[in-house]
């Protein structure tokens, strides 16, 4: 059963470079392509993607707009990666916090962008978790943060999410603190549901914004 | 003691006290030929206007006189190059804390009274310097003198008699303090005028605004560059980069998947190139020049002026000059103006005026500038294209062409710039 991709983007030479791409890889599949943002919630009611890779600046529907009504009205969202020609692009972060799971830049290397795509459909890790600490950096802190002490988190879950931050998956997680990998989950679920988090994109943005986790 | 000494001392061996006192032997100089003028005008004047008697009163005199120098004076200030002249004197001579305006056009009412003030508080200070540098210095070399001949401040050879011998041997001594008190005097004046200066030849809020405003200018047009860089460059280079991967990709497994790809760089990287010549050279077209850029907007102007000097100009234009670009337009008035000051000295040699005609047709693809004024039979003396090597090349970054020459009794420019 291979993973389900949709793109998005204007640009159509960039739809078809991602398709040969992604097409190359056996586990892979692109099932469908759209031009606008506009397109994107009818093709995802009826082809189902596992991702989609979206372009962030289009014509009518932007990336972050096509982002949110995903979120909103599809009960069971696909991954979303934002797909971006420059790294320091506001969009980028506006997108992760409109709930996009990572982002890719249109420069990755082929071997990245399939990488990409199944470190969001597994879950079990942070996309660039580098390049989100610089963006995060670069949007300094939200004003009158808290570190997170409202959330309750218990020491545990506090140090996983340090972890999460990092970008290490679960198994290094287990691996560092000596549990199991089933512990890290129970943790890391925990985490989510406390910080009224979608995934681990969303909770380590959370950390850096309250101020939980400093970007530099 | 020694801290004494450095206080008493201290500005006699500094540098910076005489390039002071340079600023205000220059301010003296520069009231001398008002001084003359009030010599020369002012009695003669009141003579005329007054009854003799209240004419020749001193103290009438005087006062008239240090008036019309003053009146002068304030007048003179506000020619340009003055406020120029003096405010680089001031930074050049008075030391670090001038302002860097101080030696930049007034470009405002208030910038201009603020230079007739400086002006005014300068001569008159250099005045009573300058007066002093002309005696205080001298007295005191006379001054060592004067316990052994009997003779101080000789001036005219009418010197003040001193007794000879030990009597006098306090002369050279309250010399040398009045010298050295004159030394402080111009020291400290010299920091007074560094402060006024903060308040006369700063920038002035309109100056502050003007300076404001051509930064929003800047930053919104290095914004636009960078959107047009994102946009084109940026958004081919991407194309670019994926076509490349994936074709690498596939190349064994689907060779005409490859083969479009190639073919899809090759476009995408040629529009890019093009693209950078164009943003580049706008980059070229936006370093700083001399004078406020004219654009098409200004042509109406232009002609009017050249009509003025004689020079009849028959335009016929097409399409929208208010869409041109910035980069396009400034050009475009720069060919118009070069055609039409040719066209202005070949008219100083013949009898009436030289008919020049113009057209400027924008369409959406280009501008085009054509310009043709008869010959006047004298063959050009080579001065007639003087501006045309740099409008070729100007044209040129634009992407553009430009030809000029004789045209079977007409001189004719042509030229076609994309848009």
């Amino acid at each position: 059963m291979s993973v389900k991709v949709l793109l998005v983007d204007d640009e159509e030479l960039i739809r078809a470079g991602l398709r040969a791409i992604i097409d190359a890889e056996p586990d892979l599949e692109v099932v469908g392509e759209a031009d606008d943002g506009a397109d994107v919630l009818p093709l995802v009611t009826r082809l189902a993607p596992d991702v989609v890779l979206m372009d962030v600046r289009m014509p009518a529907v932007d990336g972050i707009q096509a982002t949110r009504h995903l979120i909103d009205r599809v009960a069971e969202p696909p991954k979303i990666i934002v797909v971006t020609t420059f790294e320091n692009d506001d969009y980028v972060y506006d997108a992760l916090r409109a709930g996009a799971n990572g982002f890719l830049l249109k420069r990755a290397r082929p071997a990245e962008i399939v990488r990409a795509v199944r470190v969001v459909v597994a879950g079990d890790s942070l996309l660039f978790p580098d390049k989100i600490r610089l963006l995060a950096g670069q949007r300094g802190l939200e004003p009158g943060r808290s570190g997170l002490r409202e959330a309750g988190l218990t020491d545990r879950e506090a140090e996983v999410l340090r972890l999460m931050a990092t970008g290490l998956s679960n198994v290094e997680i287990s691996d560092r603190l000596f549990v199991s990998v089933q512990t890290v989950k129970t943790h890391v679920g925990n985490v989510l549901s406390k910080l009224h988090a979608r995934d681990r994109t969303q909770a380590v943005i959370t950390a850096y914004e309250s101020g939980f986790v400093t970007p530099s | 003691m020694a801290g004494v000494i450095r206080a008493v001392f201290g500005p006699v061996g500094r540098r910076l006290t005489y390039r002071r006192w340079t600023y205000f032997v220059l301010g003296a100089t520069l009231i001398v030929p008002f001084a003359l003028a009030g010599f020369a005008i002012v009695p003669p004047v009141l003579g005329m206007l007054l009854p003799t008697d209240t004419a020749e009163q001193p103290l009438v005199v005087a006062v008239t006189m240090a008036l019309a120098i003053v009146v002068w004076a304030a007048g003179t200030s506000f020619i340009p190059a003055v406020r120029v002249v003096e405010g680089t004197a001031a930074r050049e001579l008075l030391g670090p804390g001038v302002p860097a305006q101080a030696s930049l056009r007034a470009t405002n009412l208030e910038a201009r009274w603020k230079t007739c003030q400086w002006f005014l508080v300068h001569i008159v200070v250099g005045a009573v310097v300058g007066g002093c540098t002309l005696f205080v210095p001298i007295g005191m070399l006379q001054s060592f003198l004067a316990p052994f001949t009997g003779e101080w401040l000789i001036v005219q050879n009418t010197p003040v008699r001193v007794p000879v011998g030990w009597q006098s041997a306090w002369i050279p001594a309250v010399s040398v303090v009045v010298t050295v008190l004159l030394v402080h005097l111009v020291n400290l004046a010299g920091v007074g005028m560094t402060k006024l200066s903060q308040v006369l030849l700063g920038p002035t809020p309109a100056d502050h605004l003007a300076e404001l405003t051509r930064r929003a200018e800047q930053l919104a047009e290095r914004n636009r560059l960078a959107r047009e860089l994102h946009d084109s460059v940026g958004h081919a280079l991407s194309v670019v980069t994926i076509q490349a991967s994936a074709a690498g990709r596939v190349l064994d497994a689907d060779p005409r998947f490859a083969k479009r790809a190639l073919s899809a760089i090759e476009e995408s990287a040629r529009g890019a190139l093009a693209d950078l010549d164009h943003v580049l050279g706008l980059l070229r077209e936006d370093q700083p020049g001399t004078q406020p850029q004219h654009t098409l907007a200004d042509l109406e102007q232009l002609l009017e002026t050249m009509r003025l000097s004689g020079v009849a100009v028959e335009t016929r234009i097409t399409g929208d000059l208010a869409g041109v670009p910035f980069a396009v337009s400034t050009e475009a008035y720069r060919i118009v103006q070069e055609c039409l000051t040719n066209a202005l000295k070949h008219a100083g040699r013949v009898e009436g005026a030289v008919t020049v005609t113009l057209s400027l047709a924008a369409s959406p693809e280009a501008l085009r500038v054509e310009a043709a004024n008869p010959l006047t039979g004298r063959p050009p003396t080579g001065r007639g294209g003087r501006g045309i090597p740099g409008m070729r090349e100007r044209v040129a970054v634009l992407r553009g062409q430009i030809e000029a020459g004789p045209d079977d009794g007409t001189w004719r420019v042509r030229a076609r710039i994309p848009l």
